[in-house]
């Protein structure tokens, strides 16, 4: 295997993906917490983005400033080429463990 | 006005962020703190804040950006081999332009290393025993706890009887050896009165253990009064090792045929032997004999366990055989399993062969620290003392990037390659204090110092050690200097408070140094008392010969004969070494248990002992018989008086002894020991040897040659063995010698320490106040007034170090020196005094060297630079 995505990892990576070009710290807590249903505490999150852009699966940019957050600038995310590299191995590899499961798996 | 997130909470992220950007993550907990107040109360938002703004400070997000705002993004934190290269670039030249210093810590680590190498290389030693064998790891012995009434002794040995049951009872025992170690004999016909000792065992010796053998077969230990010979021993007896098929006769055990020579065994075995003998010799009584359920301190189980040995199976059977044998006797034994590997380090009393005890590792090791510390100090000392010199450079590496641990890393390399250098240094001295040390030891025949591969990595894993425990302060207070400060040369000295700390090492250091000066005062003092203590009798100028079972009056005559010999006398032994008891018995009073001494009527005479009342003996031997001769004490102890002591009678095995006369006290025990009871006998069986007073010639060759001619006339095979008894005297002291020696040894190594330490500090300071000297100067102060200036500070430190090594001293005597067996000896104001003296006078002088130096300097010189 050559890259390990762990399952929060992959988790904020798709979050990102499903947000576009509005991924940044809050919205992507809202997302995750919406579809997840889990409540995902700010300091975990930062630490799992701060770790995936050292593994240049994120790039970031500073946004301008905005007015609702007392002025301050947003970071914003997007994938790089190889985190969604990433992403399509990690689908792949389950797909591929789905397909070859002995026993019924999914109540069809 | 809207409301705003806590303060507090704002204030504290910020400040612990310090310049990090953490901008967006401050928006984001805003942003969640708005969402929060549109949803819920204000005080739930304000709550929430906090938890966010803590969760942040402890995540890694912010940990990260911390450490990238640190330095420019262009700086990396990497570590490149070039930059090591650079590293050690800079640390050679670094050196090498502040030679004088960097001999100075050089010399001192060597010094300090040597100590532990020493220590390294027994602990290679011990740590190499047995490991020759096939199975070091199955093999094992049987060790005891021994219980008579209260005393309880720890033993090596255990009774060999065990073996039968062992082979019987466990199945999973591949071997057992039994060996008994009373083996010592002396060979007959053989000219230089060889002596042999070994071991008595059988065949399943030379299968257990990896002792090959260069000629014989294996089964060479079946036959009664077969023996194995050691290559060694082969040649001693027999010049060569084509013995198999041979004899050797044993006096008093018998003759014995050689069936075997044994390969040198390495030294590093707990083992020491020179013959196996098979134990069939010792007969059938002896191996069934029960009582050595109860006494076995000569005897030895080892066996070597199959692989599928269990140690519970072997303590459960100990357990019944304890309580099958002594349940109801007052000996009690408990069995337990040793593995060989842990022979050697054991405490057990009497072991087979040479031993190091663990306790006696801990010992050296903390004299090894002792010595070592010291010198890691002073280069410490000195490195942080010299920091503004380098302050400039490490601002400048900062501001182009140079990250902290990069600055650590340099000067660590620094620290390293000084201590490679004197891991040089203190191999040399290794090399050159290692025989010394080899020759003070009991077992140093069997101790192989040589250096092996893993004990050079342990000395370059000490190397490297010393380097970081002695770089580590500096290392890290030059990583923490403020380059802005650094490079205005304004570096403060608020991390070591300014010299506080540094003196305190010094005092220390010269505290410890008073010590090892206290204790070299103490011996040679002592050393010096013994030799020059007042026995009682005459020591010099005395030779005494052994008569070699020749007669004795034949000798005595034949050597009164001889020129220079003033008296002549017979004796069963020397004065100071009779170890002979008898007891006197009384009809009336208790028992008197004595030393005593056989000795003719010349005895007296010639050992310059005076006769305080009565007669001597008789020179008609005859006239003799039940006749003694007390001494003072004797009448002292028994409360008898002088008047009294003709009519007393006593009974010796027996027989009555009638009391002739009264010698005055002297020493037969060394010095510390009182004068006992000693009894002065005349039985011409009993003497083996021929005292001499010779008189003072320079010519002692002319003496022995006149002696040993006339001994040629009693006894044509056997050589004259003759000793100055002064010699022999000082011999017995050998221990006072020692421990002079190693005390010695060791406060010439602190003390010079610790004077390199201080000499790095005078010159560094001296160095720093040469200008101010220099104006000084110019403005009339004179060249005592400069250097008192200079020296005063230190001299304080010195005498402050006296004061806190005195306590010390009595402490570590007290709980060390009075522990030393054979070792009792009072400390005297006159010790203290004189160790503080001699502290005083070296300390002075490496102040003043430096200080009167600096001193002397020419104002015009070293002002005209500015």
């Amino acid at each position: 295997m050559k890259t390990y995505l762990g399952e929060f990892e992959e988790l904020v990576l798709l979050a990102i993906a499903c947000l576009g070009d509005e991924a940044y710290g809050v919205s992507i807590q809202q997302e995750l917490q919406i579809q997840c249903d889990r409540n995902i505490s700010i300091g975990a999150l930062h630490s799992t983005i701060t770790r995936l852009e050292e593994k240049k699966f994120l790039s970031s940019w500073t946004g301008g400033a905005t007015a609702e957050r007392g002025g301050r600038s947003k970071r914003y995310y997007a994938l790089t080429q190889s985190g969604r590299k990433a992403l399509v191995e990690t689908k792949n590899l389950r797909d591929q463990l789905w397909a070859q499961a002995k026993i019924k798996l999914s109540p069809r | 006005m809207n409301p705003q997130p806590p303060k507090l909470a704002q204030k504290l992220f910020d400040w612990f962020c310090g310049n990090a950007h953490v901008d967006d993550l401050r928006g984001d907990m805003e942003e969640l703190f708005f969402i929060n107040l549109k949803n819920k109360s204000r005080s739930y938002a304000n709550k929430q804040y906090w938890k966010h703004m803590l969760q942040l400070i402890f995540s890694y997000a912010v940990k990260k950006r911390k450490r990238n705002a640190q330095h420019h993004h262009y700086s990396s934190s990497q570590i490149s081999i070039a930059m090591v290269q650079n590293y050690i670039k800079v640390a050679f030249r670094s050196l090498y332009q502040h030679r004088y210093f960097t001999i100075l810590n050089i010399a001192g680590l060597a010094i300090g290393m040597s100590i532990s190498l020493l220590l390294i290389s027994m602990y290679g030693y011990v740590r190499s025993a047995d490991n020759f064998h096939t199975n070091p790891d199955r093999i094992y012995t049987v060790v005891t706890k021994r219980t008579e009434g209260i005393e309880e002794r720890e033993l090596a040995s255990s009774p060999i009887l065990l073996q039968e049951k062992l082979k019987t009872e466990i199945a999973s025992i591949a071997q057992a050896v039994p060996i008994v170690n009373t083996f010592y004999g002396e060979i007959a016909n053989s000219k230089d009165q060889l002596n042999m000792k070994g071991y008595y065992t059988n065949d399943t010796f030379l299968k257990t253990f990896n002792f090959p053998l260069i000629d014989g077969s294996a089964e060479a230990l079946q036959k009664p009064y077969s023996i194995i010979l050691t290559e060694k021993c082969a040649n001693k007896i027999f010049g060569n090792t084509h013995v198999v098929g041979k004899t050797v006769e044993v006096k008093e055990l018998g003759i014995f045929s050689i069936t075997g020579v044994l390969k040198d065994y390495p030294k590093n075995t707990h083992f020491s032997f020179e013959a196996l003998v098979s134990l069939s010799t010792l007969g059938n009584s002896y191996m069934a004999d029960q009582q050595h359920w109860y006494e076995y301190n000569a005897q030895y189980n080892y066996f070597l366990a199959a692989e599928n040995f269990k140690e519970e199976d072997i303590q459960s059977f100990f357990k019944k055989i304890e309580k099958e044998l002594y349940a109801n006797k007052n000996v009690k034994v408990e069995y337990e399993l040793m593995p060989l590997r842990e022979i050697i380090t054991s405490e057990e009393g009497n072991a087979i062969g040479p031993k190091w005890e663990l306790s006696g590792f801990i010992v050296f090791g903390i004299i090894a620290l002792l010595i070592l510390l010291p010198a890691c100090f002073n280069y410490t000392n000195i490195s942080l003392a010299r920091a503004l010199k380098r302050a400039k450079e490490i601002g400048i590496r900062k501001t182009m990037g140079g990250q902290k641990n990069q600055i650590f890393l340099q000067f660590i390399t620094e620290t390293v390659v000084v201590c490679l250098f004197a891991l040089t240094g203190a191999w040399l001295i290794l090399l050159f204090i290692r025989g010394e040390f080899q020759s003070m030891l009991v077992h140093a025949s069997t101790l192989d110092l040589s250096v092996s591969g893993f004990t050079v990595f342990l000395f370059i894993c000490l190397a490297l050690l010393t380097g970081f425990v002695a770089g580590f302060f500096p290392a890290l207070y030059f990583s923490r200097l403020n380059p802005v400060e650094a490079i205005k040369s304004k570096v403060s000295n608020r991390f070591w408070s300014g010299m506080r700390v540094r003196k305190y090492l010094t005092v220390f250091q010269f505290s410890l140094s008073f010590c090892f000066i206290l204790s070299l005062v103490v011996f040679g003092r002592q050393y010096h008392e013994i030799l020059h203590f007042d026995f009682g009798f005459q020591k010099e100028n005395i030779v005494v010969v052994d008569l070699q079972n020749t007669k004795p009056e034949l000798n005595k005559t034949l050597f009164s004969q001889v020129s220079g010999v003033e008296s002549v006398s017979l004796s069963s032994g020397s004065p100071i070494s009779a170890s002979s008891h008898v007891w006197l018995e009384n009809d009336v009073k208790d028992s008197i248990a004595a030393t005593q001494l056989f000795i003719d009527n010349t005895f007296l005479q010639t050992f310059k002992i005076d006769l305080v009342v009565g007669n001597n003996f008789d020179s008609q031997g005859s006239n003799n018989r039940n006749k003694i001769l007390v001494n003072e004490t004797f009448l002292a102890k028994n409360k008898i008086r002088l008047q009294n002591i003709f009519s007393e009678s006593y009974k010796i095995d027996g027989e009555d002894y009638q009391v002739i006369g009264v010698v005055k006290d002297f020493h037969f025990l060394p010095p510390p020991h009182p004068i006992q009871n000693f009894v002065f006998r005349y039985d011409e069986t009993k003497f083996a040897y021929v005292n001499l007073l010779v008189n003072n010639s320079d010519n002692v060759f002319n003496l022995f040659t006149n002696l040993e001619n006339a001994w040629k006339q009693t006894s044509q095979e056997t050589k004259l063995k003759a000793k100055f008894f002064q010699d022999d005297l000082n011999e017995s002291y050998l221990v006072y010698r020692y421990l002079l020696k190693m005390a010695g040894a060791l406060g010439v190594f602190a003390l010079s320490i610790s004077v390199l330490g201080l000499l790095g500090m005078v010159v560094y300071t001296t160095q720093n106040r040469i200008k101010e000297i220099s104006i000084r100067k110019t403005l009339g102060a004179s060249i005592f007034n400069i250097t008192l200036l200079l020296s005063k500070e230190y001299l304080r430190l010195l005498l402050f170090a006296i004061v806190v090594g005195i306590p010390l001293a009595l402490f570590i005597y007290d709980s060390i020196f009075t522990r030393i067996p054979d070792y009792q000896s009072d400390l005297r104001i006159s010790d203290l005094f004189l160790g503080a003296l001699g502290l005083l006078i070296i300390g002075l002088c490496t102040i003043t060297s430096q200080t009167y130096k600096t001193a002397l300097l020419n104002p015009a010189e070293t002002l005209k630079s500015e």
